[in-house]
């Protein structure tokens, strides 16, 4: 083979090399988002005043926890994470989570959490005020409390 | 080797001088001599002029070096201290406009009214069956305005059409109340009397009922009820956890009703003889395994009840039980009701009657079709009983239908059988349709 011969060679496999690395460089990346995608994890978080343990966050939210000590808790929904929520931590449909709501703010006089658009607008509410808690689905940043991952 | 960078603005006074120095010096036309001379003279110059540039060199070199920590330090400040500023008077404003956003969300911004309506036509009115055709139901408002970290309030307004046409306005619920904790809660005015599973859970608001309408004899005071279905008084109501469920308690007590016009009164604005009645209510609700979704209680309440028509008094002693199952799949319903009164006035001493319904519903997605039957066996020689309209036995059974048009609305059917079984012997079928709402 000649020189020419065997530089064309090494050129068409470098070539297939580099081919082979960007295929894998993109599946990894694929699986990678595939995996952030399908855990993405929960985060619920409160006002850095609140003291609550992971398993009375459906009870704040569903309206049958009031206080945290003597704080009064104001939970808020993100409607960005909502159904996550729902479907992880109340294990309500979001028909059956707005029908409870209608019954007890009916029955009781108590008023449903209000709603937040995203994960930024419900950090700042908790950030705010205080005894509030909501949910996020990014990494929360200092200044709030992370009650637990879901 | 280290390269000297020397400013534009030097190199080319450096150039200028060179060349400043070069023109200064005529060239002329010269013998070997003159060149000779002239040649010194000009290697004189240009020795002179390399000089004059080595320490323009060595000035530049230390004009940079002056210059560059001052450039460094107070070029770049300028900017930055511009930056900084600007950055904090932007987190200033997000800051504020997160605070004004946060207290928007909290309901500072005004009170949610919510309500029920619902309209409607049968074969007889679902609740004076004298009428027919189409009918108007309620037109019901309630509020709940936030106040603050324990106090709460409830005011619920009701519009709703008699059985003369006329449209009357009822303030159904008007309480105000202290929350101490999870597990107690104070409410003084007017309330749901906490007997039984639906007066408290289904009251007003034909959307929240699964059925088409309440129990005949568990209908509200001015639709010929038996029980009186509101208290003006004090409430004590919570719960508490204890194993896998929740002990619930209701302790109340408040003005005794009074029968005016053959329908109970619950003496909005006080009692003229200070009569009291009082009760209670104690349910557990189960939270875990095949019994999850459970609740059983008993409540019990007295009151003396004077009648204005004819004129009587009676201890009326009412007990009784219910359960309750509800669940994604079922809402089944069932109270007993038992009176034991007494006779205080006219001498005819202790009367036993008993009331009660049993209801099953079964949620398929569309809706929930169900099924009821309710008694009321009740003593007419009890001068209560007696006083009240509404107070003959009966006896109904019911097929029902609830379809759910979308979140907010539903349709209903109802298919009724109703036996009146003392005062009168009258027998009549009903086909009942409903459109409730929720908004």
């Amino acid at each position: 083979m000649s020189n020419t011969a065997k530089g064309w060679c090494n050129m068409r496999s470098a070539s297939k090399a580099a081919r082979r690395y960007r295929a894998r460089l993109l599946a990894v990346a694929l699986c990678a988002c595939s995996a952030e995608a399908g855990t993405n994890d929960l985060y619920v978080v409160c006002n850095t005043n609140v003291i609550l343990r992971p398993g009375e966050v459906r009870e704040v939210f569903i309206g049958e926890k009031y206080f945290a000590g003597a704080i009064r808790l104001t939970p808020a929904d993100n409607l960005a994470a909502q159904a996550t929520f729902l479907g992880r931590v109340v294990k309500f449909t979001a028909d059956k989570y707005a029908n409870l709501w209608t019954k007890k703010a009916f029955r009781d006089g108590a008023n449903p959490p209000p709603v937040m658009v995203n994960d930024n607008e419900a950090l700042a509410y908790v950030r705010q005020t205080p005894g509030a808690c909501s949910y996020v689905e990014i990494v929360p940043p200092p200044g709030v409390a992370v009650i637990g991952k879901f | 080797m280290p390269s000297i960078r020397i400013p534009g603005i030097w190199r080319c006074c450096a150039l200028a001088f060179v060349l400043v120095a070069g023109s200064a010096t005529p060239l002329r036309a010269a013998t070997g001599t003159d060149q000779s001379a002239t040649l010194a003279d000009l290697q004189r110059k240009l020795d002179e002029s390399l000089m004059a540039i080595k320490a323009l060199t060595e000035r530049v070199r230390e004009l940079e070096a002056k210059q560059t920590p001052a450039v460094g330090a107070t070029t770049p400040a300028a900017p930055a201290a511009a930056e900084a500023a600007q950055l904090e008077a932007t987190e200033h404003r997000v800051e504020q406009l997160e605070r004004a956003d946060a207290s928007r969300k909290t309901g500072d911004s005004g009170l949610p009214l919510h309500g029920f309506a619902d309209v409607g036509a049968g074969t007889h009115n679902p609740i004076n069956p004298s009428l027919k055709g189409f009918y108007v139901g309620n037109l019901d408002f309630y509020m709940a305005p936030r106040l603050g970290d324990r106090t709460r309030a409830l005011f619920e307004l009701n519009t709703e059409v008699g059985s003369d046409g006329t449209v009357g306005v009822d303030l159904e619920r008007a309480q105000i109340g202290y929350q101490f904790s999870d597990e107690s809660t104070v409410w003084i005015g007017r309330f749901h009397t906490p007997y039984g599973y639906i007066n408290t859970a289904l009251h007003h608001g034909s959307w929240v009922n699964n059925s088409l309408r309440r129990p005949r004899f568990l209908q509200f005071e001015d639709n010929d009820g038996i029980v009186p279905a509101h208290t003006v008084g004090l409430w004590a109501t919570g719960a508490r956890h204890i194993g896998a469920g929740k002990l619930q308690y209701d302790l109340y007590g408040g003005n005794a009703q009074q029968i005016v016009g053959g329908a109970l009164d619950m003496r909005n604005a006080g009692s003229p003889h200070g009569n009291l009645m009082g009760g209670g209510r104690v349910a557990y609700q189960f939270g875990d395994g095949a019994v999850n979704g459970l609740a059983l209680g008993v409540h019990a309440f007295t009151a003396r009840i004077t009648a204005d028509s004819p004129l009587s008094a009676t201890r009326v002693r009412t007990y009784g039980g219910y359960a309750v199952y509800d669940t994604d799949a079922w809402e089944n319903i069932a109270e007993i009701y038992v009176f034991d009164n007494q006779d205080l006035d006219g001498g005819s001493g202790a009367h036993r009657s008993h009331a009660g319904f049993v209801q099953f519903g079964y949620r398929v997605p569309w809706g929930v079709p169900y099924a009821r039957y309710e008694r009321a066996v009740l003593d007419q020689s009890d001068p209560y009983f007696s006083a009240l309209e509404g107070g003959g036995s009966y006896y109904r059974a019911a097929l029902g239908l609830r379809f759910d048009v979308d979140l907010r609305s539903a349709l209903k059917l109802e298919l009724a059988d109703t036996h009146l079984t003392d005062r009168s012997r009258e027998q009549y079928g009903e086909g009942l349709v409903q459109y409730a709402i929720r908004f």
